[in-house]
Parts: structure tokens; C-alpha cells; sequence
């Protein structure tokens, strides 16, 4: 057989799906099978703390027949995964693994930034999507368990971040609580427009957004009711937001009718309609789109491109490192050094690569903590390094996981600190990790030696080994005695991970 | 200017509307151009046909009297004045039914020597040694004779038997044996007619070139003094009930309904007798005893003018020789796009493919089952099955496919009516092999019929899909005029899968490619398909609707359908059954016209055409214009895509609208009659169908099964 076919199995915060694809090599992925059950696992998580067994008792039924469904499409392989109404279960760890023995899948509990960039994968290898971002676009990935906005100006990633805004948490949180069905989504215009309006002063600044693309339930039936040709392209937001408008004083059963969603036994539509609303109203863009896609699709291609099925079309680092550039200047970092730094401590690794033995990932996270490296010095000079680890483990980079994005703030913590032994940090990281972070740390500490003064003295740098030396030679027309004597001081500790000399070579151009 | 078309004068009553369609079935026994045992056929039809209506129809009405519910049909009935009108006409047809049987076919029967003897007294001497025997070897040990009196009380009769009851006197004892008071008593005693043995028993004739027949009951009667040896048989005679036994409310009444009747249970007797049949010429005291102890009113005893229970007519049909009174069986022919032997997802691949039947051969669809039981590639067969002929070749296909290791799911209605015990044997049988048996939905009936084949192939994932508008059942695909369609359109086939996932417990899927689905979509589709011819209309715009189904009796549809008509649609309905439009009411249903084809087979299929300015869609499925058919069941509509099958099926409409010998119109005054003939070629469409399929088959020659033995591979 020349397909692939693979089974995306995602257990949201209301409903357990399973998405059946096909993936061959030369054309798409294509859908064969979507299989949804609705398990309101979020009823216990965003309001008892903990999921109760009645819940896992049902998901590990509906998980258990997906299992015959894979067997049936003999699927060759799938990827579970969970997301933030697992991370909010405290019982997440037994879940898992009643999971496990009760049907043998391997569910993974993403993280949010995580979760947030598979879904956004799902979008991104669409054509459409380039040219949205590079007229300004906002990315909105409406769940039960939380929102997204992600910001995309001149095709780069501005700001990502997350709203804990989800649908089925605001249901928990206030349906019970208002009496009727106009109280209760005036309740919720009014916490999301709250959020929003924080968002926009705070993170959209001068960015211009000209499309609302939006990732959701319900979405696809609402923009098809809109725009009855609608044909996987965009709806006006003005029209948008007029047929969302006739929806006031209407019943739920009234609503429900006209978006052809009979037997949909909750109100949950209530909460989406009001967040797309309150986007479309508030965010500013003229058109609205919406792929019709969702996580699993994201789920898919991730997989797909991981074991090499699908060519890549989006530039996924580029937006890491976008993001990550958007941060820095956020917190002032100097961008000239940040530059210089970023250069000379990839030449380092680049040319160290059969000494370091890392892999091309591991080159993007300390590019990441190269831009990194100074954010904290914005909250405070002296403590710098400290600020910059909390700046950096609280803020989402769209694409890494919750452990790069671990190891970019470590590395960027010891690149001043000292490291210390394995043991003292052996609760929060694994061996393999704290190796990659002092290597990391290594690299950046010379290379950050190398541009003390921040004014870039160096030109034309090389670097070569030369037995058991790393030789970088230098054209200079400066005075580089301070980065000379600094940069002595700081090899000890290159020194001491790699088991070799960095040597500066000085070539004096006159 | 806004026309109100719910008014009830604007409806018929449904129930009566049916007793018209059973009407059109005895009429086909009383044409003379039928031959004679298919005429016997028709009167054994109509009396089957009255019993299933009174065990459901009646029954019901009959509840919803004692649960006083007051609401009134579509056509402004109470359920009383229902059951007033249904009596009246009941009679009118019983009467017309046994005035048939008696002056036309049994004189006829006698013409073609068949004698049916149904009074013992004419048997002849050797005729009745032979009886004699008959009865003290066969029928005596199985009979159970149950009399009445003060420490025995009245037996409970079971529905639909036929039973003999008899008045008894204790013999006059030898003189200073028995007290003398009790001389005069009169008991009474039943015995039912054993439903074991067959009802008519060829017996000898007198000349041998002749049929003589006899029914048990006279048997029995003519022997009943060796019952009772102890008594004299004052009088002995017939009878036959029908009860309210089985408790089911017909689900075509609101729920409101069903609570009321649940409070009303306790408080009624158990398996009401609702109908009593007893020969004309019954014993009074007899009958006013029968009626004492059955609680049965006066209006619903029916005193009978000839046996009991025609329905054994159907027997004599089947009678040996005789062909030439019978007309020649119909062979279903091949379909020619589909070889046999030859691989059916290849041909399906090549096309889709219609299926015609009973004119073509139902095979097809049993073979498609079994080759993807066998085909390595065949990952997962999915298919709802509602009523299966007992010894079902798919059923065994699909036992076989999960045995082979294939995912087989089977969705199998048990509400099916009748159909209930057969249903759950053969679900086991399922379930032992590995299937997964989903038993139905709660509140709903299946009543879709959609076979599901998902293939991998080179390419990737191929879906089979078979759609169709009647059961998977092979012996009534010999019978019922259906059409199915294969097809592996790839929209077709996503929507298949949504289907039997919904119909697993999954979530709908987030839309719909080209099926439609009752009880969620159907009702607004067939009336915004309606409301489109309507405004094609408004806007001058030539407007046609022709649609063929079973029965309408859905208010909503047909008040749309009024309104179409007013607005100046062309609307042509193949009703086959109950019809609660009317026709010709001035400014509202003048452009409609409603034929009813009643033929050799049952008219079954359901087929919905509409102009729509010119881009004529066409539409199939399983469900009829009923409320039951729209709100309360799973239904399947699926268009018809492909231009040739368009052609063909646009081409069956216009036969069967031409129809002039089978086909009854339906008049202003809400009578059916049969089409005025003069001048115009006769058509039958059934006969019709039958010559093209003949034509159409390629000639067999190849044998239909491959006579190579092939190993059935594991997979």
C-alpha cells in the first residue's frame, strides 16, 4: 500500500474525537473518518478540580471503541493527545494511566503553547494563510478550556497568547448562576470584552489586523449561514456580526433551529457566539475566516511531518523566532547585540557540531535564548538573569514545548549563574536536558563574552578546531582588551563542559 | 390572500382513506381479465390486510376512546367518530369481499373443478369415511376441548384463532341414573381449530379429474360429537376474534397520548376483544353467550357469509398444478451492468448502478455483502437491516465477514412490527459470530436502508455504498417493487460513514454532503424542495412535482403542498396506499393528481421528482410522506446523481403515470377509480417493467456462480 494511515485521537474539555486520515506521498492528507462523542469532562475539571470516575469511567469506554475503530481502518499508527482539561484534572497522572491500562493508549497531555501550535499547524499549511498574514492577520483558537489569540503582522508572528476564556469553563462558571439566557451571555460579552480590551492595549499596539481567522466549533455552520455561497472563503466581519445580531432575544431553542443544530443538548454555542462576536467586534479586521479545520487536522500534519510523509510549507522556526524577537524588544532588549550575539554563538555551534553533538533543534533554542538572554534587565538590572528565566517561562513562544521552552530559560539563567551539579536540579529536569542546557549555557557565555561591551567590535569572525582548541579568529579595528580579558575568565566553564580551549586569534586590519 | 390549506374539510381521514386502498386490493380479486387463483390471492391479501389494520388501527383508536383523548385527525375526527366510520365501512368491504368469493370465484372454482366444501353435510359417503378417518388420525389428538360452567370459567381465546363453538346437553341418562333436574341445562363449550394443521384438506373426489377440498373446521364440526361424548351438540358453529392484545400504541399518535394510556392501563381489562367474526347463521343463544363472555359490543360482531378467515386462500394460490391459473412466474432478471462472478467493486467502480426490482434480481445485494466478506481488502461492512427473510443469505455473509476478521456492524431494528422475535434470534446469531449489533435507537426506528463496504485499495480508503428504499430482505425483493442504487461516490460514502456513526452513539457529523437524514433534515428538505417548486410557479416559471411513495398523511407536507398546487405546480402523486390529500378542491388542490397502482407486486418504492426550473433533481429513499416517517424515524433521502440513472428513473415515473389497467385515480368525491381505457394502448407498468428487464438482461451465459472452488482465504 503506498498510504499511510494514521488516527488522531484528541480528548477535548467536551468532547473525545477521533480523526481517521489517510496520507500518502504525493497528494494530501485526506479525511476519511471523524468519529465525536461528547464527554463533558470540563463539567468536573474547571469546577470540581478533579475529574470524577462516572467521566473517566466514559472516556475510557469511548477510548477503548476507538480502539476496534483503528483496528478497523488498520491503522498504522496514532497520536492521542489531551489537553488543558486534563492539565487542570489533579488527578491528570491516574487518568493517564487508567487510560493506559484500561486501552492501552499512550496519551500525551500537551501543554498549552504546545496544543496551541499543532492547531495553528492545521491552519498554516493552508495557501490562504500566508497571504493573510502578511496583511496583518489574528488567529483566534476557541476551546472549552481556554482562548487563543495569536497575532501575525507582515507575514512574522507578533504575540501569542492565551485567555482562559474557554466556552465549557465560562459555562461551569456562569450559566448556574444567571437566570436567564440574556443575562448569561451578557455575563460573558463583559468577562471576554474585559480580556480583550487588556489584549489590545497591551499586545496589539500599531500591528493592523485585516483578517480574523478563526478555529472553533460551531464557526463553520455560523460563516455558512452568513454567506450562503460560502466557499472556504472569507465573510465580511460586518455581515459577521449582523447575523450574530439577530440572534438577541432569541430563545436557544430558536438559535439552535436556525444554525441546524437540533439535537446539541447544551448551551455551549452560547459562550462560542458570544466570543466570536466580541472578536469580531473588538479586534478590528475587515474579514473573517475560517478554515474549518481543527486540532486533529494539526495533529495529523504534525505527525506527518515528523516522520518526513509531508513537505513543509510554513516556516515554523521562523515564527518561533519572530515571536521570540517580538518579546526581546518588548522588554528593550538592544537589538544590535542581540544580533551579534546570535551570529557568533551559531558559528560556535555550527562548527562544534560533531563536539556538542546536538541537533538542529537544539541550534533554534539557543538562537532563542541568544534573543532572550537579556530580557529580564528590563524589570531589574541586578537580578537580570532571574527576571529573564521568569519573563521566559511565563511568556507562550508559539511552537516550542513546555520543556524547550524550560531549557531556553535555564540556559539563559546560567549563562551568568554557575550551573549547578545535576543532583541540586534533578527534580526539575532530566539528564538529557540539564546536558543540553550547559552545553547551551557554554556557548552563549563565550559568545557573550565575546561581545561585552556591546558594540561589536568583531568583524568577520571564523572559528575552526584546531586539536584540542577552538580557535575563532578575529578582524578587529578596536581596542578589544576588555572582551580579551573577560573572555578568559569566562572559558573555565566552556572549558570544563567540552573538554577544549577556546582560543581568540586576533588579525588586526589597519 | 394568505390561504389557510390546514382546514380539516381539506383532509381525509387516513384510516379511511386506508380501508379505500383495501378496497383497490379486492377490487383486483373482482377483475375478471386476472386469472382465477390470483384473484383467490387478492381476497386472502385483503383479509390479512383488515386483520394487521384492526390489531393496529383499530386497537389504537380504541385506546384513545377509553383514555378519552379528545383531539381530533387531520381531517377533524375524533377517534370515536373514527371507529363509527371505519365500522361502516369495514362492513361495506366484508360484505363485497365474501359477495366476491361467493358468486364469482367459487362458481369459477367449480368451473375449473375446485370444490371447496364448507358445509360437511355434502360430503359424499366415501368422502365422509375418509374425513372421518382424517379427523380421529390428525386432528383429535391435538384438539382441546374447553367447556364452560359453573367451576370452569370461559377459556381465555386467543387473538386471530379460529375457534368452533357448541351447545351441549348432557345426554338423556338411563332411567334412575341422573338426577332429572338437570336435564334442561345447556353448556356451553369451544374448541380452537388447530392453527398445526393445515386449514384445507384435499380430499377424494368422485371423479378423479376433480380437486375437492374441505376446511378443518367442518371437519371438526362434523365430528365435534366425539368431544363431547357425555353431551348431545345442541348446535355447534365458527368464530373467530381479533384483541387488543399486544398493549402497542401506534407510534403515529402524540406522546401525550401514550401517558394517558399508561394511567388508563390499570384501570382496563387485559387484550380487549375488539372484533368478533361468527357465520352468518349462528345460534342466537350461542352468539349472545360468545358476546356475554367476550365483552364485545354489538357493533363490532361481524356475522360472516361464508368461512372464516379468508386468508386461507393464500394456500389454495399455492395449490399444485394449476398453473394455467396462475399468472407466469416472473424470473428477476440480471442487471446487466453487474456479471456474475465477476468482481462488484470493479463494476460499481465503473459507475453507479441501478437496481430495479422485483424486475431485476435482488443477488446483486446479497453478493455485494458476500464478496466483501471474503475480499481481503474489505476492511469494515456496516449495514441496517429492518426486516430479513428468515433464512437471510446476508445475515450468513455478514457472520461469515466477521468470522474473516472484517469490522461488521449491524444495526438491527427490533421495533419492526410483527417482526419482533424473528429479529432477536438472528441478532444473537450476529453478535455470537462478532459483529457489533447496535439494537436500535431509543425513541426512534431504524427504518433506513444503506449497506456500507469500506475497501482499501491502492489509492487509499474506497467506500461502497449500496442506498436503497426497501428492506434487505431477499423473498419480498421478489415482491415489492423497490430500487437501489450502488454507487462509491466519495460524498455518498462520507455521509454513509457519518451515518453509522451517528447511529453508534457518535456525534452528528458537522454536515451533510448529499444524504438526508429523518428525523433531523427531512421534513424541512422536502419542504423547501416543495416551497421551490412554488415559487418557480409564482414566478411563472414552469413547476413539477412528481412523487411516489406509499402513503402521505403528513399535514405539513401536504398542506404544502395544496399550496403549491394553488400557486400552479403540476403536481402528479403514485400514492399507493392511504392518502389524505384530496383532489379537485377549487383554488386549492386542482393541479394534483393522485393515482394508487395496485398490481401483482407491492408497490413499494420511494421516489421524489422535482423540476426545479429546469435542473430536475431526483430523490430516493426509505421514508413515506408520514409524520411517523418524518418525526419519529431514522430515514434516509439520497439524490440522484448520476444522469443516466436519472433518465431511467424519470423513464419508470412516466410508465407508471401512464399506467391504465392497474393504476386507480383518484376522483373529487374521494373514490378511486380505474382509468377510463377507451381509445388509448393499455399499460400496465408492472408488465411494463417486467418486458424491459427482460430486454435490458444480457443473456445468461455464463453460469451464475463460478464453478471453480476457491479456498476462502483467511484474512
Amino acid at each position: 500500500m503506498k498510504f499511510h494511515m494514521f488516527a488522531a485521537i484528541y480528548i477535548g474539555s467536551y468532547e473525545v474525537s477521533i480523526k481517521i486520515f489517510e496520507i500518502s506521498g504525493k497528494s494530501r492528507m485526506k479525511e476519511v473518518d471523524y468519529i465525536r462523542r461528547r464527554i463533558e469532562l470540563g463539567r468536573d475539571a474547571y469546577s470540581k478540580g478533579s475529574i470524577g470516575y462516572e467521566l473517566v469511567e466514559a472516556l475510557c469506554e469511548t477510548l477503548a471503541e476507538f480502539n476496534i475503530i483503528m483496528e478497523g481502518y488498520k491503522v498504522d499508527a496514532y497520536e492521542a493527545y489531551a489537553a488543558s482539561v486534563l492539565r487542570d484534572a489533579g488527578n491528570e497522572l491516574f487518568i493517564l494511566d487508567q487510560i493506559k491500562i484500561r486501552t492501552g493508549l499512550n496519551v500525551r497531555v500537551l501543554s498549552n503553547s504546545e496544543h496551541r501550535f499543532i492547531s495553528y499547524k492545521s491552519i498554516a499549511i493552508r495557501e490562504e494563510f500566508e497571504k493573510m498574514i502578511q496583511k496583518g492577520a489574528a488567529v483566534l483558537d476557541a476551546g472549552g478550556g481556554g482562548m487563543q489569540i495569536t497575532i501575525f503582522s507582515k507575514g512574522d508572528v507578533v504575540t501569542t497568547q492565551h485567555l482562559a476564556l474557554g466556552t465549557m469553563r465560562m459555562r461551569e462558571q456562569l450559566s448556574k448562576k444567571s437566570s436567564n439566557l440574556e443575562q448569561y451571555e451578557h455575563q460573558i460579552e463583559e468577562l471576554v470584552v474585559k480580556e480583550l480590551e487588556v489584549f489590545k492595549s497591551i499586545f496589539l499596539g500599531s500591528a493592523k489586523v485585516r483578517y480574523l481567522i478563526i478555529i472553533g466549533d460551531y464557526i463553520s455552520e455560523i460563516v455558512r449561514k452568513v454567506e450562503k455561497n460560502y466557499d472556504e472563503n472569507t465573510v465580511d466581519t460586518q455581515k459577521f456580526l449582523k447575523y450574530l445580531h439577530r440572534f438577541n432575544k432569541q430563545t436557544l431553542e430558536e438559535i439552535m433551529e436556525e444554525l441546524n443544530l437540533v439535537n446539541e443538548s447544551d448551551a455551549l454555542i452560547v459562550p462560542y457566539m458570544m466570543i466570536f462576536k466580541c472578536m469580531a467586534d473588538n479586534i478590528g479586521a475587515e474579514k473573517i475566516w475560517a478554515p474549518g479545520v481543527n486540532i486533529s487536522d494539526g495533529i495529523a500534519y504534525d505527525y506527518a511531518e515528523k516522520n518526513n510523509m509531508q513537505k513543509i510549507t510554513h516556516d515554523f522556526e521562523a515564527d518561533i523566532l519572530s515571536a521570540a524577537r517580538n518579546l526581546s524588544e518588548r522588554y528593550k532588549s538592544y537589538t544590535p547585540h542581540i544580533d551579534a550575539l546570535v551570529q557568533m554563538s551559531c558559528l560556535l555551534f555550527d562548527t562544534m557540531k560533531k563536539i556538542h553533538g546536538l541537533g538542529k533543534r537544539e541550534r533554534l533554542l539557543l538562537q532563542l535564548s541568544a534573543i532572550l538572554h537579556d530580557c529580564g534587565k528590563y524589570i531589574s538590572l541586578a537580578n537580570g538573569p532571574y527576571c529573564s528565566y521568569e519573563i521566559i517561562m511565563a511568556s507562550e513562544i508559539i511552537g516550542l514545548t513546555h520543556l524547550e521552552r524550560e531549557i531556553v530559560a535555564y540556559t539563559v539563567l546560567y549563562n551568568t549563574l554557575r550551573l549547578p551539579v545535576y543532583e541540586e536540579l534533578a527534580d526539575q529536569l532530566n539528564h538529557e536536558s540539564y546536558l543540553t542546557i550547559a552545553k547551551l549555557s557554554a556557548i552563549l557565555r563565550v559568545s557573550n563574552a565575546m561581545d561585552r561591551s556591546h558594540k561589536q567590535k568583531f568583524k568577520n569572525v571564523r572559528a575552526a578546531i584546531k586539536g584540542k582548541e577552538l580557535v575563532i579568529t578575529i578582524e578587529t579595528l578596536d581596542d578589544i582588551a576588555l572582551e580579551k580579558a573577560l573572555f578568559n575568565s569566562k572559558t573555565a566553564y566552556f572549558e570544563n563542559i567540552f573538554s577544549m580551549k577556546p582560543v581568540i586569534r586576533e588579525k588586526r586590519v589597519y | 390572500m394568505e390561504k389557510d390549506f390546514t382546514r380539516p374539510e381539506f383532509y381525509e381521514n387516513r384510516e379511511l382513506s386506508w380501508l379505500k386502498f383495501n378496497g383497490r386490493v379486492l377490487n383486483e380479486a373482482r377483475d375478471k381479465s386476472i386469472p382465477l387463483l390470483e384473484r383467490l390471492k387478492f381476497i386472502s391479501i385483503t383479509s390479512s390486510n383488515l386483520d394487521e389494520f384492526y390489531m393496529v388501527r383499530v386497537a389504537s383508536l380504541k385506546d384513545m376512546v377509553h383514555a378519552n383523548y379528545k383531539k381530533r385527525d387531520i381531517a377533524g375526527m375524533t377517534a370515536g367518530e373514527q371507529l363509527t366510520a371505519i365500522n361502516e365501512k369495514t362492513r361495506e368491504l366484508v360484505e363485497l369481499q365474501y359477495n366476491t368469493y361467493n358468486r364469482s370465484l367459487v362458481p369459477l372454482m367449480k368451473a375449473e373443478n375446485i370444490t371447496v366444501i364448507d358445509a360437511f353435510e355434502d360430503l359424499s359417503k366415501e368422502q365422509e369415511a375418509f374425513v372421518d378417518r382424517y379427523f380421529e388420525d390428525s386432528v383429535y389428538p391435538v384438539l382441546t376441548p374447553m367447556a364452560v360452567d359453573a367451576s370452569r370459567p370461559f377459556p381465555l381465546i386467543r387473538n386471530k384463532t379460529l375457534n368452533i363453538a357448541a351447545l351441549l346437553k348432557k345426554k338423556e341418562q338411563k332411567a334412575g341414573m341422573g338426577a332429572k333436574g338437570e336435564k334442561d341445562e345447556i353448556e356451553f363449550a369451544t374448541v380452537q381449530v388447530p392453527g398445526v394443521l393445515p386449514r384445507i384438506v384435499p380430499i377424494p373426489s368422485r371423479d378423479p379429474q376433480k380437486k375437492t377440498m374441505i376446511l378443518l373446521e367442518q371437519i371438526i364440526e362434523k365430528n365435534i360429537d366425539k368431544l363431547f361424548l357425555n353431551y348431545e351438540v345442541l348446535c355447534a358453529y365458527p368464530y373467530r376474534i381479533m384483541r387488543n392484545a399486544d398493549l402497542t400504541i401506534d407510534e403515529d399518535e402524540a406522546a401525550d397520548l401514550l401517558k394517558e394510556i399508561q394511567k388508563q392501563l390499570k384501570m382496563r381489562q387485559w387484550g380487549e376483544v375488539i372484533r368478533l367474526e361468527v357465520e352468518k347463521g349462528i345460534d342466537a343463544k350461542l352468539l349472545h353467550i360468545l358476546k356475554a363472555e367476550l365483552k364485545v359490543a354489538e357493533q363490532d360482531i361481524f356475522k360472516i357469509h361464508g368461512p372464516l378467515d379468508l386468508t386461507f386462500l393464500m394456500k389454495m394460490y399455492g395449490m399444485e398444478g394449476m398453473d394455467h391459473l396462475r399468472n407466469k412466474p416472473y424470473t428477476p432478471q440480471r442487471v446487466p451492468e453487474i456479471t456474475p462472478g465477476e468482481n462488484i467493486f470493479d463494476e460499481i467502480k465503473n459507475g453507479d448502478i441501478l437496481l430495479h426490482h422485483p424486475y431485476q434480481t435482488f443477488d446483486p445485494v446479497v453478493e455485494f455483502i458476500r464478496q466483501a466478506s471474503v475480499d481481503p481488502g474489505v476492511l469494515a461492512i456496516k449495514q441496517t437491516l429492518y426486516r430479513v427473510s428468515g433464512n437471510s443469505p446476508i445475515i450468513a455473509s455478514l457472520a461469515q465477514a466477521a468470522e474473516n476478521g472484517k469490522q461488521v456492524s449491524v444495526l438491527v431494528e427490533l421495533k419492526a412490527r410483527f417482526d419482533e422475535e424473528n429479529n432477536i434470534v438472528w441478532a444473537k446469531k450476529l453478535e455470537q459470530a462478532g459483529c457489533h449489533v447496535i439494537y436500535g435507537l431509543v425513541g426512534l426506528k431504524t427504518h433506513s436502508k444503506i449497506a456500507l463496504v469500506v475497501r482499501r485499495e491502492e489509492e487509499g480508503i474506497q467506500r461502497y455504498v449500496h442506498l436503497g428504499t426497501g428492506n434487505y430482505n431477499d423473498s419480498t425483493a421478489k415482491l415489492y417493487t423497490d430500487c437501489g442504487i450502488f454507487t462509491c461516490n466519495e460524498a455518498i460514502g462520507e455521509d454513509a460513514t457519518a451515518v453509522f456513526n451517528m447511529l453508534s452513539g457518535y456525534s452528528e457529523p458537522l454536515s451533510w454532503n448529499q444524504l438526508v437524514l429523518a428525523p433531523l433534515w427531512l421534513r424541512s428538505k422536502f419542504m423547501k424542495l416543495i416551497r421551490r417548486e412554488t415559487k418557480h410557479a409564482k414566478d411563472k416559471k414552469p413547476a413539477h412535482i412528481i412523487a411516489k411513495m406509499n402513503s402521505l398523511c403528513d399535514e405539513g407536507i401536504i398542506a404544502a403542498l395544496y399550496e403549491a398546487s394553488a400557486a400552479g405546480v403540476k403536481i402528479q402523486l403514485i400514492v399507493r396506499g392511504i392518502c389524505c390529500l384530496k383532489t379537485g378542491i377549487p383554488g386549492v388542490s386542482e393541479n394534483i393528481e393522485v393515482r394508487s397502482i395496485v398490481g401483482n407486486f407491492l408497490e413499494h418504492g420511494r421516489i421524489f421528482y422535482f423540476y426545479n426550473d429546469g435542473e430536475e433533481e431526483l430523490y430516493m429513499g426509505s421514508a413515506d410522506w408520514m409524520p411517523r416517517n418524518l418525526d419519529r424515524r431514522v430515514e434516509i433521502l439520497f439524490p440522484v446523481l448520476d444522469e443516466g440513472i436519472k433518465e431511467s428513473i424519470k423513464h419508470m415515473l412516466d410508465v407508471e403515470l401512464a399506467d391504465n389497467l392497474k393504476a386507480h385515480l383518484l376522483k373529487e368525491d374521494g373514490n378511486y377509480e380505474k382509468i377510463d381505457k377507451r381509445g388509448k394502448v393499455l399499460i400496465s407498468s408492472q408488465q411494463t417493467f417486467c418486458e424491459e428487464a427482460v430486454k435490458k438482461a444480457v443473456k445468461p451465459e455464463q453460469i451464475y456462480k463460478e464453478r471453480v472452488f476457491i479456498p476462502a482465504e483467511h484474512i
